[in-house]
């Protein structure tokens, strides 16, 4: 079902070709992501029927794929593997690759996309590594969206190489060697491909973002309520993906009951936990030329403009102080909740229904459960525009682990849990925590920085362990618990939130944070901060330090744990041979 | 490489004469082209690095400046004459006009052999050149450049003059310079590329995929090394290389069935391009015969050194697997060798449009110099790809359409919109 390189056809210097939507330019690997995108096109081509409704169109955004061969050939002509194996710091890779030229063959191509395409483009990096090994590597490498607004199509060029040998870089940044090196022995060096794909969305003056964007699981790995796991999942946020995968707040959902109110404790608790702020390519003016950051072409923006622009419509409900309640729509006055209501409850777009069925065709093609990206467009008069825009395999373990509610109070309990994430078993010996006494929320970002020191040493030495600490972890946001990168924490196998109060009980399930943990098959305890029982602090207290930061300790335990966590009934365990 | 036999501007004539009467011009116009517009002839006397003074001799020719500025090399070379000069220039207003820039055609030359003349006497040369020519060039009349064994050193001593006798900085007078001396970046490896951006469309239209092909090359200069190696980056093989040797004043063909390595040829070659046979002995090269080059059992010819290369003598001698002639050299084919080609049913793309990408980059550079703003190299071979690719496929639709040879529809192609630019202006 998977499709392979030579499948795709060469690209014929047209990217929006009716009858080429997806082209490549060199030959190699399409990479992990390139390859889902043919089988989603390979899915819509194969199950239309099935798939289409009257009021809305289903697509893959036209794309094409620049090979391996391409990322191999710019690093041997311009020299770049021997700077690489010095492991030079960012900025040092990001400029040395800007400076490099592309191979001159495909230039010409690259030349006529940026001519063909006068809309936002992304370029996405597409590792040959997440297709060999079967798993994604999340936020690990580069994306950049550029604007395709500039009227010569030599600032067009321009914006899209910088942007392609951005994404070449990013394979070589600090962040993901660490990821690799975490990832223990690879059946080979990393080679990056790039998926040049047109952004779904529209203009809104001086930005151009998609009504909706999304990620929707077949399996839901975190159900709540009455909700099943193979009812699945979707989430959904204004304005470019973005937001769903940094781990920005977004609206969770079963898609089995999609009017479900979500797990908070109240309406005015959900003013505060939903998104308030969005993505959008910057079309405007030009930026600043920053060709080293990835967001060079993108801007964040507050809800207001979104109402500015008419995307709130369908997105937002009115929180109603009078009777303190939501109303589906912005038709008063009020503050905006983007709950998606107009959608979920009132049934406006067939988003519901059109995900239910894309979720149900990609199972049976795929043979397992799945995980889809997807961007709405919706112009006025005009169907409803669903960009696919990826397709893949969930891992779901089917591991039977049996952990008995009386275990949980049992003494030999470290750790215990009633929501935990994944399923499976690990043995660790080393276990690295945040100090009870000394954890602030202030000082998180300082913390972030010692864990990744004692990380790097238990990567290095090729030890797994359990880390415990306050707050969620891989927080965008330092007073919602500790802003540790996935590269920070790599090595963890198993992994304790002391949950901080005003937080949502649920990780983002299409952050890159939580990709990362399903891949890696690590086990997430989720534990309440007050509880007496749920971290066993005077155990860990009395184990060997192995080294001690100002906030965080080390130890090695006299016996091993074994972490346990049972994925039907959510309860996890760490426990002890203790003495 | 010695050329033999035919007059090259006969040769220019004839062709002309051809592909006048299939766009059936009129008279006036077919006088006008057949001709170059203007023709300066010179001595330039140089104080020789011995004492004694020694009178060389300079041309220039601008066949037609129409369509724009005229563009063309300089080549240093013992057997330069007036009538190649007149041919070469013909040539170029034909490329320029092919690949649609707004360029008209010239070339210069002296007679001088640079293997003998120490730098202080080329710069003399250079200098002299200048001198005699300061009024009727400059970069909106006529644009000179570098070609055989001139260099980025001696367009920057003619600048220099240049700008001497004209009290001013006037860098897009002249093209070919040093990168960040108003040079372009890919300048260097244009006219090579260009030739392979060529072969691959060919190759795309005839339904050949690169990696399975082999090719022979004659000539080891910058057009032939740059053109192997992008061939090569792209997937074909190289089995064999010609070259002058000038201890021997004769040319030898080096061949390694698995594919030459160009760097490591390039390792062992002088400045001109000649390979040492000795050490390509030892890296596990034939030595054959100069022409061996032609009769090798692959799918691409290059041509890439002099003109009047492929003549009706040898090119029955081409082998049968031969499918594509790619002319990387300005006339290395005669009229009658063409006619052999045609018999063999070997697809031809002709010199004016295979080695095209020189020119159209020396037009980037004088777009660059007069605006004193230099792009990446990304930029500018990107644009002569576009360019190359564009001219490419305008002249294999209009020799599919109209059943002609590739030189011809090229040639339909170039002097049909020259022929246009002189009624637009009211010439003729």
């Amino acid at each position: 079902m998977i499709p392979e390189a030579e499948d795709v056809p060469r690209f014929d210097r047209k990217l929006f070709d009716p009858a080429r939507r997806i082209s490549r330019i060199g030959a190699g690997s399409l990479g992990g992501k390139a390859r889902g995108l043919v089988a989603a096109a390979r899915i819509l081509a194969e199950r239309r029927s099935d798939l289409e409704r009257p009021d809305l169109v289903l697509d893959v955004p036209a794309l094409c794929v620049l090979g391996t061969s391409v990322f191999d050939a710019f690093l041997d002509r311009n020299g770049l593997r021997a700077l690489v194996a010095e492991e030079p710091s960012d900025p040092v890779v990001a400029l040395a690759f800007q400076k490099a030229s592309l191979p001159a063959e495909w230039l010409g191509d690259l030349r006529s996309v940026a001519e063909d395409a006068r809309v936002p483009l992304a370029c996405r990096s597409s590792s040959a590594l997440e297709d060999a090994l079967g798993r994604p590597f999340a936020g690990v490498y580069g994306t950049k969206m550029i604007p395709g607004n500039q009227p010569d199509v030599s600032g067009r060029f321009k914006s899209l190489i910088d942007a392609v040998k951005f994404v070449f870089a990013s394979t070589f940044f600090h962040e993901a060697r660490a990821y690799r090196r975490a990832a223990g022995e690879l059946p080979e060096p990393e080679k990056m491909a790039v998926v040049v794909q047109e952004v779904v969305g529209r203009r809104h003056g001086e930005r151009f973002y998609p009504d909706i964007s999304g990620v929707a699981r077949s399996w839901n790995f975190y159900p709540v309520g009455p909700a099943e796991p193979r009812e699945g999942i979707v989430e959904l946020a204004l304005g470019l993906g973005k937001t769903i995968v940094d781990g920005g707040a977004c609206w969770s959902f079963s898609p089995a009951h999609p009017k479900l109110p979500p797990p908070v404790g109240s309406v005015r608790d959900l003013l505060e936990t939903t998104q308030c702020r969005f993505w959008a390519v910057s079309v405007g003016p030009p930026p600043p030329y920053d060709p080293m950051a990835e967001t060079e072409f993108l801007v964040e923006l507050a809800l207001a403009e979104a109402e500015v622009d008419g995307t709130l419509r369908h997105a937002a409900s009115t929180y109603d102080a009078g009777s303190d309640r939501l109303v589906p729509g912005t038709g008063r006055p009020g503050p905006r909740v983007l709950d998606f209501a107009p959608i979920l409850t009132w049934n406006e777009l067939p988003l519901v229904p059109a995900l239910r069925k894309l979720l149900a065709v990609c199972e049976q093609e795929l043979g397992a459960p799945v995980e889809i990206e997807f961007a709405l467009s919706l112009s006025p008069g005009q169907p409803v525009r669903l960009g696919f825009l990826q397709v893949r395999p969930l891992l779901v373990s089917e591991e039977a682990v049996e952990v008995a509610e009386d275990e949980l109070a049992a003494p030999t309990a470290v750790v215990a849990s009633t929501a935990a994430l994944g399923n499976g078993r690990h043995e660790v010996r080393d276990v690295v925590y945040v100090e009870p006494g000394t954890f602030e929320s202030r000082l998180t970002p300082a913390i972030a920085a010692e864990i990744e020191g004692v990380n790097r040493a238990l990567v290095e030495a090729g030890r797994p362990y359990l880390l415990i600490g306050f707050g969620r972890w891989g927080s965008a946001d330092p007073w919602l618990g500790i802003p540790v990168r996935w590269d920070q924490i790599a090595g963890a196998r198993g992994i304790v939130e002391a949950a901080l109060p005003h937080m949502s009980p649920d990780p983002s399930q299409g952050s890159h944070f939580f990709h990362n943990l399903q891949s890696f098959s690590v086990l997430y305890f989720t534990v309440p901060l007050e509880s007496a029982r749920a971290v066993d602090w005077s155990w860990l207290a009395s184990q060997e330090t192995v080294t001690r930061t100002e906030h965080v300790r080390h130890v090695h335990t006299q016996t091993p744990l074994a972490l346990r966590v049972d994925g039907r009934s959510r309860r996890g365990v760490v426990t002890a041979g203790k003495a | 490489m010695a050329t033999k036999g035919a007059n090259a501007f006969e040769m220019a004539q004839a062709q002309f004469d051809k592909v006048a009467a299939i766009l059936d011009l009129d008279p006036a116009t077919r006088e006008l082209l057949r001709w170059p517009m203007r023709e300066f002839s010179f001595a330039i006397p140089v104080r020789m690095d011995d004492g004694h003074v020694r009178v060389f001799r300079g041309f220039r020719v601008q066949h037609n400046d129409a369509r724009g500025p005229s563009k063309g090399g300089i080549r240093f070379h013992p057997q330069e004459t007036l009538d190649t000069v007149r041919a070469l220039a013909t040539w170029m207003t034909w490329k320029c006009a092919v690949v649609d820039i707004p360029l008209g055609g010239g070339k210069g030359g002296v007679i001088c052999d640079p293997h003998h003349l120490s730098q202080r006497e080329q710069e003399q040369i250079c200098r002299g050149w200048v001198r005699q020519l300061a009024r009727n060039v400059g970069p909106v009349a006529d644009v000179p450049a570098p070609d055989v064994m001139t260099s980025g050193q001696h367009m920057l001593w003619m600048l220099d003059e240049f700008e001497a006798i004209h009290g001013g900085h006037y860098p897009g007078f002249i093209t070919g310079k040093p990168v960040g001396m108003g040079g372009s970046e890919g300048r260097t490896e244009a006219t090579g590329y260009g030739v392979v951006f060529t072969i691959r469309e060919a190759l795309k239209e005839a339904g050949l995929d690169v990696k399975t092909t082999r090719a022979s090359v004659q000539g080891f200069g910058n057009v032939a090394q740059y053109a192997i190696r992008l061939y090569a980056q792209i997937g074909g093989t190289v089995t064999c290389v010609a070259c002058w040797d000038e201890t021997d004043k004769t040319a030898y063909s080096f061949r390694r069935e698995a594919g030459i390595d160009v760097d490591q040829l390039v390792g062992i070659s002088d400045r001109f391009g000649g390979i040492d046979k000795a050490k390509a002995k030892q890296l596990g090269y034939e030595i054959l015969p100069g022409d061996a080059w032609l009769e090798q059992p692959v799918e691409i010819l290059i041509p890439a050194a002099l003109e009047n290369q492929i003549r009706a003598d040898n090119a029955p001698r081409i082998h049968g697997k031969v499918r594509l002639l790619a002319e990387g050299a300005n006339g290395p084919t005669t009229p009658e060798a063409d006619l052999v080609l045609q018999q063999k049913g070997i697809f031809v793309i002709p010199d004016f449009l295979a080695n095209a990408g020189g020119v159209t980059c020396s037009y980037f550079e004088q777009v660059q110099s007069n605006m004193n703003f230099f792009w990446e190299k990304d930029e500018v071979l990107a644009r002569l790809d576009a360019k190359m690719t564009a001219a490419f496929h305008a002249t294999s639709e209009l020799a599919t359409k109209r059943k002609l040879f590739m030189r011809d529809a090229a040639y339909v192609i170039a002097i049909n919109r020259v022929a246009q630019a002189c009624r637009d202006r009211g010439w003729v």
